[in-house]
């Protein structure tokens, strides 16, 4: 039972100007954006691949306890919903401005 | 994390509870062990918690600095013998009886240790109920807006 893991979406070409355009023109964050994504998805992945070292650790009967295992694995579960919910967000944005008419 | 927060106190309480239900088993495995005439025996152990009794305002530093045997919630648990007179039987041919015919088991009340693991699995439960709501309501949060 192989998770794959969820790529970094770091060099992402298409979000690279907006992050520079922010960064030179206001005081926000400096790596934008796209760094925050991905970050977040990195963040996520860790958590998901926790989650299966876990399971691999109670199936071999290494792990301390039961509910610390369930508990992580609802961290992770809600992690993924959260990330789900911002990018349903996200997209609906973006096809929301690309549907706009000029 | 807000719920994070509350999943770890959650987890701090089914940790204790899940610590008094191993030494209460403990106990009864050992209730009909037999002392040496002279020697020690099995000295029963029951768990103690301490609350530091947290003010509100120090809640979330409490929760920041939890280490140093406090838990999330906020509670010293520490695992202490229990004294107690041993119980005695008599039964002179026993290879561990004293000069009277006496033979001496660990002091282990087991209706007290079978209280302690019912209150301690319903203890167990009203976490589990606690933490289901800290989840359920990070879940509803989620919905906000879709």
């Amino acid at each position: 039972m192989a998770i794959e893991p969820i790529q970094a979406i770091a060099a992402e070409p298409s979000l690279a100007p907006l992050a520079a355009t922010q960064g030179a023109g206001t005081s926000g964050p400096v790596g934008g954006f796209g760094q925050l994504v991905s970050q977040g998805l990195e963040r996520v992945n860790t958590q998901l691949l926790g989650t299966q070292t876990d399971l691999q650790q109670l199936a071999l009967g290494q792990a301390g306890s039961v509910h610390q295992v369930m508990i992580r694995m609802e961290e992770a579960r809600l992690s993924f919903e959260l990330m789900m919910q911002v990018r349903n967000r996200v997209l609906e944005a973006y096809q929301d401005v690309m549907r706009m008419q000029l | 994390m807000d719920y994070r927060n509350a999943f770890a106190i959650s987890a701090a309480g089914m940790d204790l509870e899940r610590q008094r239900v191993d030494v209460a088993t403990l106990n009864l495995a050992n209730a009909n062990t037999v002392q040496a005439p002279n020697g020690r025996g099995y000295q029963p152990m029951r768990v103690e918690e301490r609350s530091l009794g947290v003010l509100p305002g120090q809640f979330a530093d409490m929760l920041r600095a939890h280490g140093a045997g406090t838990n999330a919630a906020g509670a010293t648990v520490t695992i202490e013998p229990l004294d107690g007179a041993p119980r005695q039987a008599y039964d002179p041919g026993h290879p561990y009886a004293d000069e009277h015919g006496f033979v001496r088991y660990a002091p282990v009340d087991t209706a007290s240790e079978m209280m302690t693991m019912m209150s301690a699995i319903r203890s167990y439960e009203a976490n589990v109920a606690a933490l289901n709501t800290s989840r359920q309501m990070a879940v509803k949060a989620l919905e906000i807006g879709g």
